[in-house]
């Protein structure tokens, strides 16, 4: 028989290997590089909100985070619409992004301290807040949901995948290798308007999104691209992208949502930046039918055990 | 009727327990003998031990919950009032909060039998009076930095001078215009010390032997910061040693020069002392270095050396005792003056008690006691869903029943490294066990393997 128990040989000693070497089961632990070398603390985060007139009991807070180059006016248009069907919504704009200050080089930012910055905004939050990712924002809840095992819920959107970024890569190159280029380089990436959004919304307002970017960090690009193993999410996950998504593709959508055992809800004729296009609003009332849901069938809505 | 879970204290270690066990499925209630939240870093309650300075001696990365960290707006080194406040961020955060009942106490622990899972009878005294109950399990979580250890001296009983231990110290008043010997190079001692050096009319710090006193700061960061970077660094344990030693020696020189004994262990085999300050005010004439106390004499105190001074107030920075008052001797497993559990935490007999806490780490406690109460959640879901797993898993722990995780170092033999334990080595310990306790916990061909 053989019985996974990994034990420590007797008599090895402090274990010093690479910073942050990952021996895989144990990093989620460790997070050496997280006390060793720990992120530059932000002077200011943004974080907006809206709030329900009539909060329904014992719901937890939405908490959204936005991707590559964007800030939290990418959730201008759902944050009002959640919380008119009462959800306490927030967004945070990670740091050197929209109005949160970068307190280190944006270029060099890695990506735990977008983690970071996330886990910041949710100890602001008075309860465990649901997670809401897009794109890049995607892969940083991810991350999150690993080690922060309170969540109630995660949902992802068009995002990033955890283990197949290049996937991403293969339809940037096909579609817009300049703004790719631009945006590994830690430009502004200036995508073209229709890269980003479904067959149905006007370009010219597009332009206007893509005009609002701002510089992403290379070093963070990058490793969103690289390969790495996803790990253990214990929230209840909902995947959902656009059917006309060319950044990240709907195959990688459907991949990211089989590797964590759950099926991808894909949206027809809605493209990458589908939470501000009109017709997205039908995916966020599909997010908040299953979020209300999930929620209640994990006991997750009882307003008198958050904890549980 | 039974009740599932309960957390004595709502320390940093309580508040632990009561949140990742509660994520695990257990029903936790949580008492605690104080009005509030926080146990050590709650000023206002009487078995606090921190004064009015105390800031933390480890910095935010390694001290916070690792899933809740310390605002960035906060500085490197909280003050006691931002932990307590962080604390009760992070209870009403998780819900914890509400299962608190306080102003209750818990008198009396008996075994309601002598399996593993029998359960406990509790003695509780509340604001309603006296109540028994019975609880499936009970996690202890009442901290080991209260009960006050205290030394005693010939003469010391006739000295005229007042005689307090630092449990009873609270503020730099107590020192003010005073002739003060502080006794103990504990991280308390050499704070009073200094406290002393800016407040009393004279300060001797009495110490047993020489020790290396740590900086704060290295390099423009905080110091545990920079050690643990050395460490990962993969150099062989004397190496590092050898590195912090002759670190000390470039920035402080000589302890010899300031009059104080040469450490007579290598670097990190004493808990470590952080004190920037310490050998400054040395320097400065406001503190003076003196051995152990011989005795007692009148108003005078008299040490080792034959060096007497006359003194007003001697206070003993010489640590607390571990203490369990509502448990009967033979409930755990004394050996050489600590419970003997299995990482600190599992009864090696009981699956319904354990210890939550009782670590003295060379770093922060939060981080660790997380990961304390993850191991312990995963194994009493491990007992719940596949018992004949647990057996397994359990019997490999009682074989290691002896690790103390003290990374390979000679810690010198004193009743201050009773529970120390090396940061690095036990959170890998620790990571170890939850892997495993993961892996058996998620994989069903070792369920039906062990069941059939
Ligand atoms: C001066 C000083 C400085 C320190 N600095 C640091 C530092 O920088 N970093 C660090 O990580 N740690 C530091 N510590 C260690 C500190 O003890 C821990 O951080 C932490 O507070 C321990 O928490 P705990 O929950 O285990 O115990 P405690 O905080 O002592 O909490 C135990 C709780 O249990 C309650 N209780 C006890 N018995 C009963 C009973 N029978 N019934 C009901 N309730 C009960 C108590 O009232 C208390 O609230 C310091 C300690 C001191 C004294």
């Amino acid at each position: 028989m053989t019985w996974p128990v990994r034990r420590r040989p007797r008599g090895t000693r402090i274990r010093r290997g690479p910073v942050g070497a990952a021996r895989r089961p144990y990093e989620p632990v460790l997070r050496r590089r997280d006390w060793t070398l720990p992120p530059p603390a932000s002077r200011h985060r943004e974080l907006i909100s809206a709030l329900p007139d009539e909060p329904v009991e014992g719901r937890p807070p939405l908490l959204f985070v936005h991707g590559a180059a964007m800030g939290a006016w990418a959730w201008e248009r759902w944050l009002p619409q959640a919380a008119e069907a009462g959800w306490a919504a927030h967004a945070v704009s990670l740091r050197g992004h929209a109005k949160s200050d970068a307190p280190s080089p944006l270029a060099r930012t890695p990506l735990r301290y977008y983690e970071h910055d996330v886990l910041q905004a949710i100890t602001e939050l008075p309860s465990p807040p649901v997670l809401i990712g897009h794109s890049l924002g995607g892969l940083v809840v991810q991350h999150v949901l690993e080690r922060y095992r309170a969540a109630p819920a995660g949902v992802l959107v068009g995002p990033v995948p955890p283990a197949h970024g290049l996937e991403v890569l293969g339809g940037l190159v096909r579609h817009d290798p300049a703004a790719l280029a631009a945006a590994l380089a830690g430009r502004e990436p200036r995508p073209r308007a229709e890269l980003l959004v479904g067959r149905d919304t006007d370009h010219a307002i597009a332009q206007g999104w893509a005009d609002r970017m701002g510089r992403e960090s290379s070093v963070a690009a990058t490793q969103a691209l690289a390969p790495r193993r996803p790990r253990d999410i214990r929230a209840p996950l909902l995947v959902i992208g656009g059917g006309d998504d060319r950044v990240v593709p709907p195959h990688a959508v459907s991949r990211t949502a089989r590797t964590y055992g759950v099926r991808a809800h894909l949206f027809r004729g809605l493209g990458h930046l589908l939470m501000l296009e009109e017709d997205g609003d039908g995916a966020l009332r599909f997010m908040l039918r299953w979020l209300e849901d999930t929620l209640h069938a994990t006991g997750r809505l009882r307003a008198s055990a958050p904890s549980n | 009727m039974d009740r599932d879970t309960l957390v004595i204290g709502a320390g940093s270690s309580g508040l632990a327990a009561a949140k990742n066990l509660g994520l695990a499925g257990f029903e936790v209630d949580v008492v605690e003998r104080a009005d509030d939240l926080g146990g050590n870093w709650n000023f206002a309650a009487e078995t606090s031990r921190v004064y009015g300075s105390t800031h933390m001696i480890s910095s935010k990365p390694f001290t916070q919950y690792p899933d809740f960290p310390m605002p960035d707006r906060a500085p490197d080194y909280l003050h006691h009032t931002d932990v307590l406040a962080y604390l009760r961020r992070y209870a009403d955060h998780f819900g914890v909060s509400d299962r608190i009942a306080f102003a209750t106490s818990v008198e009396q622990l008996r075994p309601l039998g002598e399996a593993r899972d029998s359960g406990w009878e509790v003695a509780l005294t509340g604001r309603d009076g006296e109540e028994t109950r019975h609880y499936r399990r009970v996690v202890i979580a009442n901290g080991h930095n209260w009960s006050p250890k205290l030394p005693s001296y010939p003469g010391q009983d006739d000295f005229t001078g007042e005689i307090i231990h630092s449990a009873d110290y609270k503020s730099a008043e107590q020192l003010a215009g005073k002739r003060v010997v502080v006794v103990g190079a504990g991280n308390t001692g050499c704070d009073i010390a200094v406290e002393g050096a800016l407040r009393a009319d004279a300060t001797y710090h009495s110490t047993r032997r020489g020790y290396w006193y740590a900086p704060k700061y290295a390099l423009g960061r905080p110091a545990d910061q920079v050690s643990d970077l050395i460490f990962t660094l993969g150099l062989p344990l004397r190496a590092t040693q050898w590195l912090f030693e002759q670190t000390a020696k470039l920035v402080v020189g000589r302890y010899e020069r300031f009059g104080l004994p040469t450490p007579d262990h290598h670097f990190l085999e004493t808990h470590p002392i952080v004190n920037q300050t310490l050998l400054y005010h040395i320097g400065h004439g406001e503190i003076a270095p003196v051995p152990d106390i011989a005795r007692f004499d009148g108003e005078v105190v008299e040490f080792t050396d034959g060096t007497r001074v006359a003194a007003d107030l001697v206070v003993f920075a010489t640590g607390y005792l571990i203490r369990f008052p509502f448990l009967d001797d033979d409930a755990l497993p004394w050996q050489d003056g600590r419970p003997q559990l299995y990482r600190n935490i599992l009864h090696p007999h009981r699956d319904d008690l354990a210890v939550i806490g009782l670590i003295q780490p060379d770093s922060g406690q939060f981080c660790l006691v997380h990961w304390q109460t993850v191991l312990l959640a995963r194994y009493l879901q491990l007992v719940r869903d596949n018992p004949a797993a647990a057996a397994v898993w359990r019997q490999r722990a009682a074989d290691r029943l002896d690790e103390r995780s003290q990374g390979g170092l000679a810690l010198i033999d004193s009743t201050r490294h009773l529970i120390e334990v090396e940061h690095l080595d036990y959170i890998q310990d620790l990571a170890a066990d939850i892997a495993a306790l993961d892996a058996l916990l998620h994989d069903e061909a070792t369920r039906h393997e062990v069941v059939a």
